[in-house]
């Protein structure tokens, strides 16, 4: 294996869980809420995964426990600024530092159990073409998982009806709640949607990425994710862009310490957070003012009766 | 016991009301409260696990005569909030356990004359700051050697965290251990950012292995990398803990902290009221560190290594003897003489034959 192909390889397994994060938070921040609360269901995921996977001896079944267990959080989220309206900011922030805590009991009995983390697909044919065979096509389940799920979501948003309508929900809600749409209803399904797939990227890392549980151990990687949905302009395949830019600065900036090249690694691992920065004081002057986000993100909606 | 943060606080209101009712009764009825602040999860399986542990001794052996307090994962900004929490819940005795601790408290301990503070891995010392510390460099200098015998492409790859005087003295004293087999050995560092983040830890281990190095040393808590090491078929060494189930057929030895005795002896001292700044530095003679049993070595490299392991611990063997030279080619010292504590404590140079740079 040549050093650019081991490269790549790091680089597509350290961008899937970020890009597992983003393209579910994409939807919820498209439905018109803001859930801050992603790195809090992200290690819901984790701690939850390797539990159920230790438990049952299966990693198919802990991998549903994480969706199931990201789903939890995001259900309680949704009844808080759903239901009752609370402020989104507020209650994101708190479900972060909720599911901080609490996975940290779920994982409590789990601390220091090793567990065979889960293998490689090998896509028979495929993975033989010359480099990017072994790139692209002998990869864990997760990673083929993760593009298929950019490819659904650009297919919803903008080929469906009901991609069109949860977007509706997004720009503008009064409106679409006139039109007759079940505007709550309808953010509470991509809300559920953010926590399966924050979840997902939180078995990523417990079950496939480094195998066994410690408590924090998504190291904030789920505001990256946010990062990653506002310097991907709320568009899917950028997001997939973002995830694979943000997960290749990381591994470069490790490759070239290796190599001993004098690179401030402080300023390499600021660098996520300053693109999207630019990028947004770029969309800003482009649009003259208006922001790409959708118009009502992180309005409580109350219907009027 | 462990206790969160939160719990800690609703703790605040219920001592203010046991110190109302008087300090004058606390030698005689009242446990010494022991407070400890740890830089990781406890279960990090490496630094932090060993620092709990040692407080798990500390109360078997002394029972009913301590009681103790910790708080995990404190970054270095939360400190003074959380020492000062401490103090307040009655803690006369506190640990920081973390060279990122060691500053905050300098600034910390004056504030508070009536607490004694232990800072593992400091500096210097004040009328009411111990610092105390194991010889870790005595490990590394047994890595380096098995790393020069088990390496086939002649390439160290160096996990590290933070470029501070204890992680830079064992980057150099790995090398010298391989070098003393093989002249020719390179190392390759790559620096974390963080004493704990699995993620990246492994992400750097895979980075190292890719770049060709097939040892692995970490100065970094977690297990991620020898797991890495594990699954790319090349060895590796377990950090502050014994973390051999972790890789069975990639670990080699793993650098084993002992805190309990010593913490033991700091919580009688406060007790029986000896209690005087000290600075123990503890090498392998000392107890207070060991080397796990090697693992997938040959009977002659596992001779070898306890040859090189014994001799450091008898003090025939340092690994701070001249002649030192540094990455720009001046000298630090020449043959025959050796590097004192202090010059091994402020090391902020890498050794000439040392390619790798430091982040500014």
């Amino acid at each position: 294996m040549t050093i650019a192909e081991a490269i790549l390889l790091t680089v597509i397994t350290a961008a899937t869980p970020l890009l597992l994060a983003a393209i579910g938070e994409l939807v919820v921040e498209r439905s018109g809420v803001l859930n801050l609360g992603v790195e809090g269901m992200m290690i819901m995921g984790a701690a939850t995964g390797i539990a159920v996977a230790i438990l049952t001896g299966s990693s198919a079944l802990g991998v549903l426990g994480a969706i199931a267990a990201g789903m939890a959080l995001a259900a309680l989220f949704a009844v808080m600024t759903l239901g009752l309206a609370v402020n989104q900011v507020a209650s994101g922030l708190a479900l972060t530092i909720f599911g901080l805590g609490l996975s940290g009991v779920v994982g409590a009995r789990f601390v220091g159990v090793q567990r065979e983390g889960i293998g490689k697909i090998d896509i028979p044919v495929l993975s033989d073409i010359p480099f990017l065979g072994r790139v692209l096509f002998e990869q864990d389940p997760f990673v083929y998982l993760s593009v298929l799920l950019v490819g659904g979501v650009w297919w919803f948003l903008n080929r469906t009806k009901a991609g069109l309508v949860l977007r509706a929900c997004g720009e503008n809600h009064t409106s679409a709640h006139a039109l007759g749409y079940p505007v709550l209803r309808i953010r509470l399904v991509a809300i559920l949607f953010g926590g399966a797939c924050a979840g997902l990227a939180g078995a990523y890392l417990s079950l496939v990425y480094t195998p066994f549980w410690t408590s924090g151990m998504t190291a904030g990687r789920g505001w990256i994710a946010l990062a990653i949905v506002v310097f991907a302009s709320w568009l899917p395949w950028r997001a997939a862009l973002g995830a694979y830019l943000f997960g290749g600065l990381t591994i470069l900036q490790l490759h070239a310490q290796g190599f001993g090249v004098p690179v401030p690694s402080q300023l390499l691992a600021a660098l996520p957070y300053l693109l999207t920065i630019v990028v947004l004081v770029l969309i800003m002057r482009v649009r003259q003012g208006s922001t790409a986000g959708p118009a009502s993100l992180g309005v409580p909606f109350v219907p009027d009766r | 016991m462990s206790i969160t943060r939160r719990q800690l606080i609703q703790g605040v209101g219920a001592f203010a009301g046991a110190a109302a009712l008087g300090q004058n009764a606390y030698s005689q009825t009242n446990p010494l409260n022991v407070g400890f602040v740890l830089i990781g999860p406890v279960g990090d399986f490496g630094w932090s696990t060993m620092h709990d542990r040692g407080r798990r001794r500390m109360e078997e052996v002394l029972g009913p005569a301590v009681r103790s307090t910790q708080v995990e994962s404190v970054a270095p900004p939360d400190f003074d909030r959380v020492v000062n929490q401490l103090a307040r819940n009655g803690a006369r005795l506190i640990f920081t356990t973390s060279f990122s601790y060691f500053q905050p408290t300098v600034r910390v301990a004056p504030t508070l004359p009536n607490v004694f503070f232990e800072n593992a891995t400091g500096t210097s010392t004040l009328p009411n700051l111990s610092i105390y510390n194991s010889r870790f460099y005595e490990g590394r200098y047994v890595q380096g050697v098995i790393a020069a015998r088990k390496s086939r492409s002649k390439q160290i790859g160096y996990i590290a965290s933070f470029p501070v005087p204890e992680v830079i003295h064992a980057i150099n004293t790995v090398m010298r251990g391989a070098w003393s087999v093989d002249p020719n050995m390179k190392i390759r560092v790559v620096w974390a950012g963080a004493w704990f983040n699995p993620g990246r830890e492994a992400e750097a281990a895979r980075a190292l292995v890719d770049q060709g190095c097939d040892v692995l040393c970490q100065h970094t808590d977690s297990p991620a990398p020898l797991q890495v090491a594990q699954e790319r078929r090349v060895f590796g060494f377990g950090q502050a803990s014994d973390m051999t189930r972790f890789a069975p057929s990639a670990h080699l030895t793993s650098s084993v902290n002992n805190w309990g005795d010593y913490y033991v002896s700091r919580a009688r001292a406060v007790i029986d009221g000896s209690w005087k700044p000290g600075d123990v530095w503890g090498g392998l003679n000392s107890g207070m560190f060991s080397l796990a049993p090697f693992t997938n070595m040959s009977p002659e490299e596992v001779a070898e290594a306890t040859r090189i392991r014994d001799a450091l611990a008898a003090g025939t063997l340092h690994p701070f003897e001249g002649p030192i030279v540094r990455q720009d080619g001046t000298t630090v010292i020449p043959a025959g003489q050796r590097l004192n504590d202090d010059q091994i404590r402020s090391q902020n140079y890498f050794y000439r034959g040392i390619d790798a740079t430091m982040p500014s």
